[in-house]
C-alpha cells in the first residue's frame, strides 16, 4: 500500500523543464529521501504534493486523492514542514499549540510540551525570536502533536547547527518507526540522513538518477581510487563507469560494478595503474560520486 | 474552526484595531472641541446655517480614517501570510482552501466594520449633542461612501497582498486606487445619496476577489 503515488509528472518554469515523466511511489511507513542539488526540484515536487503547484501533467495521489484536490479528511493525516521551518512566528509557543489544537480531534500536546521544556524561551517569547533551531523544535513538536500518518518534510536541515540536526532526525526517526509513520523528506544536506532514511531518492537536472533501499544503494554503489600510470591518461565516462573524478593521475572511479569488472574494465581499454582501492563511503560521498562536484 | 482562525487573525490586527480606534477617538475629541468652540464663538443658528445652506462640514478630519483602518488592518492581516509564503500553512489546515480563506476575510471584515460603527456611533451620539436630527442625517449620508470606501480598501488590500505575482499586484493597486478614489471624492452634503446603493452593491462584491488570489497562488503562479 503507498502513502503517496506520482505518476508521470512534468513540469516546466515558463520554457525550462523541471522534470519529464517522474514517477515514484512511497511505500506506507518507510522513510524516504529525495536528494538533489539545488534547482532539481525538490520543492517542486512538495509544492505539488501539498496542492501548491499545478503540474504540466501527470499527478499525485496521497492515501489514493489527487494532491491538488485534497479533501479535510486527507489533510489531518498529513504533517507539513515548510522549508526554513516556516510557522506563524507572530505568535509563541502557547499561542501556536492553542490555535492548532482546534484543528484536530486526535491532538496530542504531551510530545509537544515535551520539547518546549528543552528549550530555553519563555512562555511570552515570540517565534519570530528564536534562534533557527528552536524555531525546528516548535515546528517538529506541533507536527507530533498532530500526529499526522504521512510527514512530509521539506528541507528540515535548512538552518540548523549539526546538534540540533542530529536532535531532530533522532527524534524524527524513533518517532516514525514506533508509530509506524510515513515520511518523505527533501534535503540537500545529506550528512546524517544515513541515521534517518529507509530509501532514498536521488535528482539530478531532468531525471531520476537513483531510487532504491539506502542499504542496497550503499552497497551497490562504489567509489574506487586509482592512481593511473600517467597523468595524461584519458579515461572515458562510458560504460560500467557512472562517474569520473581526475585530478592529474589521481581517478575517483564511480560504478555500479564489482572491482573485478572495473579491472577488466580499465584494462580493456588499456589503461595503466599503480595503485587501486575501493574507498568505503557514506551517503554524502556517494550522493558526490552520483551527482557530480558540479 | 472558525474560533480558532478568529484567535490567530486577532493575534495579528489587534494592536493595529487599537490604534485605530485610539485615532478615531481623538478624532472626534478634536472635532467636538472645535465644534464646542464654534458654538460658543459663533451663534448656534448661524452655525447651523452654514452646514444646511452652505454646505460646510464640522467632520471632515475623519474623511481618510475608514481608508486608514481598512489599508492598516489588512496589511497587518495579509502581510505575515506573504512572508515566506506562509499562507501554505493556512491553506494546508483540515479545512477547504477557499473555507479558511472566507473565514479569516469575515472576521477581518467584520472587526473592521466594527471599528467604523464605533466610531460613527460616538460620532452619532456626541453629534446630537450639538445638532438636530436633519444635520446628523445628512452628516452620516456624506460620511457613508467614506465608511464603504475603508471596507472596499480592505478587500482590495488583500486582493492586491495575496497576489503571487508583483505585475498583477501593479496593477490591482493601480485599478485599487482609481476605484477607491470615487469614494473619497469631494462634494457637498448629501450629493452621495444617489449612488450610495450601486456603491454599496460594488463594496460587497469585491469582499469575494480575494479568493481569485488564493485560487493563483495555489496554482503555483509565480
Amino acid at each position: 500500500m503507498y502513502a503517496i503515488e506520482c505518476r508521470n509528472l512534468t513540469h516546466y518554469y515558463g520554457r525550462k523543464l523541471v522534470y519529464e515523466n517522474l514517477s515514484f511511489n512511497v511505500e506506507e511507513g518507510k522513510i524516504l529521501g529525495l536528494l538533489g542539488k539545488n534547482g532539481t526540484g525538490k520543492s517542486t515536487t512538495i509544492n505539488i504534493l501539498n496542492g501548491f503547484l499545478q503540474p504540466y501533467s501527470g499527478e499525485c495521489l496521497i492515501y489514493g486523492e489527487n494532491s491538488q484536490l485534497l479533501s479535510p479528511e486527507t489533510k489531518k493525516r498529513i504533517g507539513f514542514l515548510i522549508e526554513g521551518h516556516v510557522q506563524y512566528s507572530f505568535m509563541n509557543i502557547h499561542q501556536i499549540e492553542r490555535f492548532y489544537s482546534g484543528f484536530y480531534p486526535d491532538w496530542n500536546n504531551a510530545p509537544y510540551w515535551e520539547l518546549m521544556s528543552k528549550l530555553k524561551v519563555t512562555p511570552k517569547q515570540k517565534i519570530s525570536t528564536m534562534s533557527c533551531g528552536q524555531r525546528s523544535q516548535v515546528a517538529l513538536g506541533l507536527i507530533l502533536a498532530q500526529n499526522p500518518d504521512l510527514l512530509i518534510l521539506d528541507d528540515f536541515s535548512m538552518g540548523l547547527d549539526p546538534g540540533y540536526r542530529r536532535l531532530f532526525i533522532d527524534y524524527m526517526r524513533e518517532y516514525a518507526k514506533a508509530e509506524h509513520k510515513t515520511v518523505f523528506v527533501t534535503s540537500h544536506i545529506i550528512q546524517d540522513m544515513e541515521r534517518l532514511i529507509d530509501d532514498v531518492m536521488i535528482m539530478d537536472y531532468n531525471k531520476i538518477l537513483a531510487q532504491q533501499p539506502v542499504e542496497q544503494f550503499m552497497n551497490t554503489f562504489r567509489q574506487f581510487n586509482i592512481t593511473l600510470e600517467s597523468p595524461g591518461q584519458e579515461v572515458l565516462l562510458d560504460g560500467i563507469a557512472v562517474n569520473i573524478e581526475k585530478v592529474k593521475d589521481k581517478l575517483e572511479f564511480y560504478t555500479y560494478s564489482t572491482e573485478q569488472e572495473v579491472k577488466a574494465y580499465l584494462s580493456a581499454k588499456g589503461v595503466g595503474y599503480t595503485s587501486f582501492e575501493e574507498k568505503k563511503m557514506s551517503l554524502e560521498d556517494a550522493f558526490i560520486g552520483l551527482t557530480r562536484k558540479y | 474552526m472558525f474560533k480558532s482562525i478568529a484567535y490567530k487573525e486577532w493575534i495579528k490586527i489587534r494592536l493595529v484595531v487599537w490604534v485605530a480606534l485610539g485615532l478615531g477617538l481623538m478624532a472626534l475629541i478634536n472635532i467636538f472641541l472645535k465644534v464646542r468652540h464654534d458654538i460658543l464663538f459663533v451663534d448656534a443658528a448661524n452655525y447651523w446655517y452654514s452646514f444646511l445652506f452652505r454646505g460646510f462640514t464640522y467632520f471632515g478630519i475623519l474623511k481618510f480614517f475608514p481608508f486608514v483602518a481598512g489599508l492598516a488592518i489588512a496589511i497587518a492581516q495579509y502581510f505575515p501570510e506573504t512572508v515566506n509564503k506562509r499562507i501554505k500553512l493556512t491553506f494546508h489546515l483540515p479545512v477547504s482552501e477557499n473555507g479558511v480563506l472566507i473565514s479569516m476575510h469575515l472576521f477581518g471584515a467584520l472587526v473592521l466594520i466594527g471599528v467604523l460603527l464605533t466610531i460613527l456611533g460616538l460620532f452619532t451620539a456626541g453629534s446630537a449633542i450639538f445638532f438636530p436630527g436633519e444635520i446628523i442625517r445628512a452628516s452620516l449620508l456624506t460620511m457613508m461612501p467614506w465608511f464603504l470606501g475603508g471596507l472596499a480598501t480592505y478587500f482590495l488590500v488583500a486582493l492586491i497582498l495575496l497576489e503571487p505575482m508583483w505585475i498583477f499586484r501593479g496593477l490591482y493597486t493601480a485599478v485599487a486606487a482609481g476605484f477607491i478614489t470615487i469614494f473619497l471624492a469631494s462634494a457637498p452634503i448629501g450629493s452621495f445619496r444617489p449612488v450610495l446603493l450601486p456603491l454599496g452593491l460594488i463594496t460587497l462584491l469585491l469582499a469575494g476577489v480575494v479568493l481569485f488570489s488564493g485560487y493563483r497562488f495555489r496554482k503555483g503562479e509565480m
